[in-house]
């Protein structure tokens, strides 16, 4: 299983129209070596740009991201060839007009030979289910096919952690499943965010992150029941009755670690 | 954003003896084909040239809808150029003007509708391999040429979605409501694009040759 240090990182962007920097992620130090790892919140509070700090899409401003050792920023190469990246819409990453044309492209960037490359893709739309539509266009594929053609084109390359974005949000109950099916087959360490509390039930460690923080990091029933407490604050009386027994029942499920300063 | 358009016509996967030809010739065809749309100076041998490669693409079994679908996209453009020239230069001079353009859009359609952009983009990495040497990167070239077939159907996609949306809130007069929103669509696409293939470490210099 691969190590991901996060040491102190801060990540900041400057926004037109506001004089000082926005903070997305304050001070985060994580030491990520489960086998499957989930990131809960709220939208806006920094899930995505945790994932994108892992292989290499956002650069820390303070601190310093390594997977197996390789800085995120000054290796970023080598940490692509080990972190492969799925983005939430499947269409935001499939370059090419079709999923044989797709896979191929990934193995382009190690396989010079073109009938070895063509094997190989072929292999890994096979292991999906996907071969019959290699030659479909992607626009003509269900969502469900989407996405798990991203996955493919992604996991054709063989990398050693596998990064997702909201992998399910734009899936229905079917392909959800299909998905957490596929998930929960691979051999790679898989880090995720997601708004799927059922799939971050499936996970071995899940953060929850709120307002560019770590609110709490633990095991997932107690994580949940954390995320579901924090998205209760501040919602109007009587709708916080069945957050507040959540609480109450995952309290003493798992050893989680809330963060200083955090409820 | 569907991006169902085509520009030029997708890839139909056959056995034709057009699919069949090697890439060189394809290539050598389009190139010869944007050379005498320049020296072809009668009308009805831009017309005849135009037939025979019409039956070509027919010939590979693309199909003759196809073929309108990759030619339909640049035909409000040609009708426009046309009257111009019409107006111009006279009726011969503007058919042969269309006729010619037309020619490089089906012997292009001809090439992409029968080879796999795979294979597309192998021909082109061997055509830039002499220019590393130059210090260009032929992967990145090939790339490139892939990502731009790409985008044509995309961009002529989302100015069909935003004159439609255009007409819908009675704006299909103002340019500005057709213009900026396909230049700020366009270039989040190119933003999203330029994202996916980052992740996936593609376009990196040296590509392939580790």
């Amino acid at each position: 299983m691969s190590r991901i240090l996060l040491d102190r990182v801060t990540v900041r962007v400057s926004v037109d129209g506001r004089p000082a920097p926005k903070t997305l992620l304050q001070q985060l130090s994580l030491d990520l070596t489960e086998r499957r790892i989930g990131v809960i919140g709220a939208n806006g509070s920094g899930k995505s740009t945790l994932l994108r700090l892992l292989n290499g899409l956002v650069a820390p401003s303070e601190g310093t991201v390594r997977v197996d050792g390789a800085d995120t920023v000054r290796a970023v190469r080598e940490v692509r060839r080990r972190v492969g990246f799925v983005f939430t819409d499947p269409l935001s990453q499939l370059v090419m007009p079709t999923g044989r044309e797709d896979v191929d492209l990934s193995l382009r960037r190690s396989i010079r030979n073109a009938a070895e490359r063509r094997a190989l893709a072929e292999s890994a739309l096979e292991r999906f289910g996907l071969l019959p539509l290699a030659d479909q266009s992607i626009y003509e594929l269900s969502g469900g096919e989407r996405q798990l053609l991203a996955l493919a084109a992604v996991l054709a390359v063989d990398p050693e952690v596998l990064v997702l974005d909201e992998p399910s949000t734009l899936l229905d109950l079917r392909n959800r499943e299909l998905l957490r099916r596929t998930l929960a087959g691979l051999r790679q360490q898989v880090i995720l965010s997601t708004h799927d509390l059922e799939l971050a039930q499936d996970m071995d460690r899940v953060l929850v992150v709120d307002a560019g923080r770590i609110a709490f990091d633990g095991g997932p029933a107690a994580a949940v029941a954390h995320y579901r407490a924090l998205s209760a604050e501040g919602l109007p009386a009587g709708g916080t009755g069945s957050a507040g027994a959540v609480v109450a029942d995952g309290a003493g499920v798992s050893p989680g670690r809330p963060r200083p300063g955090q409820p | 954003m569907s991006g169902h358009g085509f520009l030029l016509a997708a890839y139909v996967p056959g056995t034709s003896l057009i699919h069949r030809s090697p890439l060189w010739l394809k290539f050598l065809l389009v190139v010869g084909c944007g050379m005498a749309s320049f020296l072809i100076a009668d009308w009805a041998v831009a017309a005849a040239a135009l037939a025979v490669l019409c039956g070509v693409f027919l010939l590979s079994g693309a199909g003759a809808a196809r073929l309108f679908r990759a030619v339909r996209p640049v035909l409000p453009v040609l009708l426009a150029i046309g009257l111009f020239q019409w107006w111009q230069l006279g009726a011969p001079t503007a058919a042969r003007i269309v006729l010619n353009v037309l020619i490089c859009v089906v012997a292009a359609s001809i090439l992409t509708a029968t080879t796999p952009v795979q294979e597309l983009l192998d021909g082109v990495a061997s055509l830039a391999r002499p220019f590393r040497r130059l210090g260009a990167d032929p992967e990145r070239f090939a790339l490139t040429i892939a990502i731009m077939l790409r985008s044509i159907p995309f961009v002529a996609e989302a100015f069909s979605n935003v004159r439609d949306s255009a007409r819908a809130r009675g704006l299909e007069r103002n340019p500005r409501a057709l213009v900026l929103p396909v230049i700020i669509t366009t270039v989040a696409f190119a933003r999203q694009t330029g994202e996916a293939l980052a992740a996936r470490g593609l376009g990196e210099p040296g590509d392939a040759d580790d």
